[in-house]
């Protein structure tokens, strides 16, 4: 092209000249432009911008919207989610086997000794029922932590001898609560156990015990 | 070409122009206003330019001069923001998919002492009452000098932290946020503690927790995405790492079985003032662990609460002599070799020399006649050593080892104990009399449950297992009821004559234990009493292992249960100690399971002649 573009011009200008370059502008018809009016052009043209310019902001708008929404809902879940959780915290709460099993012990129910199975085809009872007992019953508490040595001296107990009938009162009390923490093979040893401690102590329930 | 070119146009532009005035007189009749088109072109263009440059200078006014103040402006103006996608922790659950380590959702309130210093007292006393912090503490966790970060609380649950930061927003005290702070809370305490362990504030510190850590974190993922006024911007920047949740961990405890085992369990030991004891209640056919007790527990919820020695399972980690129990394991091989049968007669003396010591029984006796039921029944030491002369050299140990002593379990606690069964090399005469009545072996709970399991089953060792399905511990080794097998120790017919001696354990004219009978049910079973090596010296210290292992209902048993109880101090046995414990843990079981009655008859072989 570059090569062949120079040879034209050179050629033209001696053919030709200033005639030919009036010539081809006065080719163009104007007249033909101007019979066109430009407003329904810029109508159309302006009417894609407007329409454009509010379509996005439209559209940005609903985004923005649309995001406001996400944001709110998402804050929601996340409320409704804690709360789910709190509440699911409680049902274990309440379903811990130990709390029921306190709650039942109040309420004066004890566990069966002994099981026992309906046959609903036969209607006959297998194993053999014992209604249950109070004897023995499950200690559901932990007992209380020990003191150290420092808290908990030695008691001083000074022996005195009162009168038959009064200290046997007093001691059955205390063989009583020995009575329901073991069977009854264990009692004699479940005092001097707790009374191991001290010696003090260990004197006056074999005192108890001697009667 | 390049060169004569210009040379050619350069003499022919003059003439060019001078041919052009008419054209560009009239353009500038038409449009003198606007100027001509060069003029007009290259006033665009330099304004262009201009422009540009000045876009040119501000980009590098932006990316060479300042770029660090116009990225923290931005930042603080919270153009883009950060969040953390927690992953949540996997939940240890039991068989019934009830949670034993659950994870929730929690904050952690934190202040910016630099914003809160002014209003910090009545702050202080807002956060104390409503979070239930220590004032002091939060005063001066709020006043801290140099500092833009203070602790408040942490785990407080997501609503209640989120609520108590709103509250003191609209109050009007600045410079308190929450962020992520995930708790792990146990909702039954104490309910299988020592095997779930628990977390510290960095990770696990015990348990499954710890052996199962790798598939209960799961990785934390993060978002990062522009904000505008507190909302997302639509189409705005943002890039997501997902997190990856934890996968649950699926045990075969039974919740609540375990928590009436745990309780019957520390009533137990308490009653006959033992140091420690553990219960296994064991799945005859499927070898799962229902549930594995230990005693002293402690509360998972406030580990900091109890000593270190109370929180993992001596069950698993601690070896000890089973003692008579072992005297099953055996006979059963000896029946099962041929040498024996459940009626052999036997004369049992008063004393059994082996090498250089003498075998005692545990309660005086001349020289008696009892069969091999009687010597499982009176649980005679003698008569069992006796007996075990008939095996031939090694293959005493081999069907030891085929009850699973010696082995690890690998049921997925940490630091389990493998027990000690001596090698072959050991092994001589003496030792094997021994052996053969539980002194000079030691075993893990699990395994011992395991071993008389086998007798349960008919003979075949099923591999115990705690995790339901299969799960990978942290140091890539898979367990699980999954990759349980089961193998056959010993034939068919010396598990039923081994059961039917077993019975008459608790029976209460021939047996020791006749407080381990389940009303209603037929039970087998085997005491044991051991003495008991001592930490330091390695000799036997005057403390005694004692421990009821057996199965019910005996002709078609459902669960094995296993009570071992430490140093009791009421001078009580395998009978009188562990006996009641197993008879109720048994019950709570069969009737738990509704299990019902077979209306068996207890055997009646004798146990003398």
């Amino acid at each position: 092209m570059s090569s062949t573009a120079p040879a034209l011009r050179a050629r033209v200008p001696r053919l030709a000249g200033a005639a030919l370059e009036r010539a081809r502008l006065t080719v163009v018809p104007k007249r033909t432009r101007r019979r066109t009016s430009p407003v329904p052009f810029l109508l159309v043209i302006s009417m894609l911008a407007v329409g454009g310019i509010v379509g996005l902001l439209l559209f940005n708008t609903s985004m923005q919207q649309a995001s406001f929404a996400v944001t709110d809902l998402q804050r929601q879940a996340d409320a409704l989610q804690a709360q789910r959780q709190s509440l699911q915290m409680q049902l274990d709460k309440l379903r811990d086997p130990q709390s029921i099993a306190l709650k039942a012990q109040r309420m004066g129910m004890v566990l069966p000794d002994s099981p026992a199975v309906l046959d609903l085809r036969t209607g006959k009872v297998l194993g053999d029922p014992v209604p249950a007992t109070r004897l023995d019953p499950l200690r559901l508490l932990a007992p209380p932590p020990t003191k150290p040595a420092e808290l908990d001296p030695p008691a001083h107990v000074t022996v005195v001898h009162p009168p038959a009938t009064r200290h046997d009162a007093g001691n059955s009390t205390g063989d009583t609560t020995g009575d329901t923490t073991g069977d009854t093979g264990r009692r004699s040893h479940d005092h001097s156990g707790r009374a191991g401690r001290n010696d003090h102590t260990s004197h006056t329930s074999n005192t108890g015990h001697s009667h | 070409m390049p060169t004569s070119s210009p040379r050619g146009r350069s003499g022919r532009t003059p003439a060019a122009r001078n041919r052009r005035p008419g054209a560009a007189a009239r353009a500038r009749v038409r449009r003198s206003l606007r100027g001509s088109a060069p003029l007009r072109l290259r006033t665009g263009f330099v304004f262009i330019a201009l422009v540009m440059s000045f876009f040119g200078a501000r980009l590098v006014q932006l990316q060479g001069i300042e770029p660090e103040k116009y990225a923290t402006l931005a930042a603080s103006t919270g153009g883009t923001v950060t969040v953390e996608l927690p992953a949540t922790r996997g939940k240890i659950l039991d068989r019934n998919g009830r949670a034993l380590a659950d994870s929730v959702a929690a904050r952690m309130v934190v202040a910016d002492p630099v914003q809160t210093r002014r209003k910090a007292p009545d702050l202080a006393r807002f956060l104390a009452r409503r979070l239930h912090v220590d004032y002091f503490t939060t005063l001066r966790a709020l006043t801290q000098q140099d500092s833009r970060f203070a602790y408040i609380a942490r785990r407080v649950p997501a609503s209640l932290a989120v609520r108590v930061v709103n509250a003191a927003t609209d109050a009007g005290y600045r410079g308190l946020a929450t962020r992520n702070d995930p708790l792990r809370i146990y909702p039954d305490h104490d309910v299988a503690a020592n095997l779930v362990g628990f977390m510290g504030t960095d990770g696990p510190l015990a348990g499954l927790e710890l052996t199962f850590n790798k598939q209960l974190q799961g990785r934390d993922g993060s978002e990062t995405y522009e904000v505008g006024a507190g909302n997302r911007i639509p189409l705005g920047h943002s890039t997501v790492t997902p997190a990856v949740n934890g996968t649950d961990l699926h045990t075969t405890i039974d919740e609540d079985l375990q928590w009436y085992t745990q309780r019957v369990l520390r009533q137990t030991v308490l009653g006959a003032r033992g140091d420690s004891g553990f219960a296994v209640v064991m799945d005859r056919r499927s070898g799962e662990i229902l549930a594995l007790a230990d005693y002293p527990t402690y509360d998972a919820s406030n580990p900091q609460a109890a000593p270190a020695k109370d929180r993992n399972s001596l069950a698993m980690t601690s070896p000890y002599e089973p003692g008579s129990v072992e005297k099953v394991l055996t006979l059963s091989g000896l029946i099962d070799a041929g040498k024996v049968t459940d009626r052999t007669r036997l004369l049992v003396p008063g004393q059994l020399r082996s090498g250089d010591r003498v075998i005692h029984d545990w309660f005086p006796h001349g020289t008696i006649r009892l069969t091999l039921a009687g010597v499982i029944a009176q649980s005679s030491n003698i008569g069992t050593a006796k007996s075990s002369r008939l095996y031939p050299p090694g293959q005493l140990r081999k069907y030891l080892t085929g009850f699973g002593l010696g082995q690890r379990t690998d049921i997925g606690v940490n630091g389990e104990t493998p027990g000690l069964l001596p090698s072959r090399a050991q092994w001589n005469g003496m030792l094997q009399d021994r052996i053969a009545f539980g002194q000079s072996v030691s075993v893990n709970g699990v395994q011992m449950a395991a071993a008389v399991n086998t007798i349960a089953n008919g003979g075949v060792r099923v591999d115990p297992s705690l995790i339901e399905g299969r799960a990978t511990t942290n140091l890539g080794q898979v367990v699980g009821t999954d990759e349980a097998t089961s193998h056959r120790v010993v034939s068919q017919n010396a598990a039923h004559q081994m059961t039917q001696m077993m019975e008459r354990v608790v029976d209460p004219d021939v047996g020791v234990a006749p407080s381990a009978q389940v009303p209603g049910y037929v039970v087998a079973g085997k005491t044991g009493t051991a003495q008991r090596v001592g930490p330091t010296c390695g000799c036997y210290n005057g403390q005694f292992t004692v421990s009821f292992a057996g199965f019910a209902p005996a002709d078609d048993p459902r669960f094995t249960v296993y009570v071992v109880v430490q140093n009791p101090r009421n001078g009580g046995g395998g009978g009188t100690v562990a006996g009641p414990a197993f008879s109720k843990i048994m019950s709570f079981a069969l009737r738990r399971y509704g299990v019902p009655p077979t209306g068996a008859e207890p055997s009646h072989i004798p146990t003398t002649w």
